[in-house]
């Protein structure tokens, strides 16, 4: 039965070993993805290149599937499954943040790791000013702490808040990426001779 | 004569694949009801019937006192009977919290009430919910106090009851306890300090040679 974790199968210590193998795993992925390069994450909010829209929603709909079928033939217990808190006011302007960042950086957290670890500078700067930005954030924490747990919506999963089965919320997002992948498609397309570039 | 699937690409395919497992996950509904349990009743049962859940208040005495750790001891009482007197080295973890606990799902975890009942509850909501070993503390608190805490025995004896009583005695004063001697209607006490039985006054004893509440897993990133 899984998750593995949460009934036992090993303890705390032996969890970060896996979770390190897992790690390196997920920056391999996302290496072969191309996701070290800072030119095809910024491409994205240019719409000429959708690489990230295309890998990040395989990402989501296999992982999605699996973690339902999984459950669906009882190997998985979905309600032991790790979920954070939703604080949505707070989230909403996080994801903000997060957003400008990558637009102006070309990275996200996970990306500006392996840009790093691959050994590109601008991904090393940009991994500095994360952690200054943790810092920054560690320090202003106490000022800050009344907003951050504000709008608090305790653990809540898309079937519960929008009342549907998970079936039919599989259902959605598979149909919303298929749909999403045959617009990427069409907007490189079109982006790509608008702005007279080569497609990377 | 080329099948017309051959002529589409690898993503393509997985698009398809995608798409007909998206539309079976809209027949399937809802994969599990957290609420909803399966239980395996003739296993359930065999377990029942062999008494093999059951562990007795000398026993659960004596491994406190060994200091064995290998088990989580549950406390299914409200938090004011619990922090009146627990047994040492418990968890307080109301029955209706229970699914919502840290408890793992492979560890020991030995459960108390008052009596029975709310153990016997409690043991069928774990072991329907995948809980591997749960065992039940027999007899409860009041079997605790009637046996560790305020173990009597008979003024007119037999030399092997009494030979056990002195064993039972040290493990009732490891624990607080107040052994007692009956005869008749009256009570003499073996301790001198200890007051009439109406009004037992329990302190919990020093537990620092067991282990704290179990750590909680951390989680999360």
């Amino acid at each position: 039965m899984m998750p593995y974790y949460k009934f036992d199968y090993f303890s705390f210590d032996f969890s970060l070993v896996v979770a390190f193998v897992i790690g390196i795993g997920f920056g391999f992925a996302l290496e072969r993805g191309g996701f070290g390069n800072a030119r095809i994450l910024a491409a994205q909010f240019y719409f000429y290149n959708m690489r990230v829209l295309k890998v990040m929603f395989t990402a989501i709909v296999t992982a999605m599937l699996g973690v339902f079928y999984l459950s669906w033939i009882g190997w998985l217990d979905m309600s032991l499954i790790y979920l954070t808190d939703t604080y949505i006011i707070p989230q909403i302007i996080g994801g903000l943040l997060l957003g400008i960042g990558f637009v102006i950086g070309g990275y996200c957290p996970g990306t500006s790791v392996v840009s790093a670890s691959t050994g590109r500078y601008d991904g090393m700067v940009y991994l500095l000013g994360m952690f200054f930005g943790i810092f920054l954030f560690g320090e202003i924490f106490p000022l800050i702490e009344n907003f951050y747990n504000s709008t608090p919506m305790g653990k809540v999963t898309l079937p519960q808040f929008l009342g549907l089965s998970h079936g039919l919320v599989v259902f959605l997002v598979v149909m919303m990426a298929l749909g999403a992948f045959a617009a990427a498609e069409w907007s490189e397309k079109v982006m790509t001779k608008k702005l007279g570039r080569e497609k990377e | 004569m080329k099948c017309p699937i051959e002529k589409l690409s690898i993503s393509k395919r997985l698009a398809i694949i995608a798409a007909l497992m998206g539309i079976a996950a809209l027949f399937i509904g809802n994969p599990v009801n957290k609420n909803k349990i399966t239980v395996n009743a003739k296993e359930l049962a065999l377990t029942a019937i062999g008494n093999q859940d059951e562990i007795s208040v000398m026993e659960l005495a004596e491994w406190l006192i060994e200091g064995k750790a290998d088990f989580t001891l549950v406390d299914l009482r409200d938090e004011k009977s619990f922090n009146e007197y627990s047994i040492p080295a418990s968890v307080n973890i109301p029955i209706e919290n229970l699914l919502d606990s840290d408890l793992m799902r492979n560890e020991k975890i030995i459960l108390y009430g008052d009596d029975d009942i709310v153990s016997a509850q409690a043991w069928f909501i774990l072991k329907s919910a995948n809980y591997k070993s749960v065992y039940i503390l027999k007899g409860g608190l009041n079997e605790w106090k009637e046996k560790i805490l305020y173990p009597k025995l008979a003024e007119n004896a037999s030399s092997e009851e009494k030979a056990e009583f002195e064993k039972i005695k040290q493990i009732s004063l490891h624990f607080g306890g107040a052994p007692q001697i009956v005869s008749g209607t009256t009570t003499s006490s073996v301790i001198q300090n200890v007051q009439t039985l109406s009004t037992p006054k329990i302190t919990p004893p020093p537990a620092s040679n067991l282990k704290s509440a179990p750590k909680k897993k951390r989680e999360g990133c």
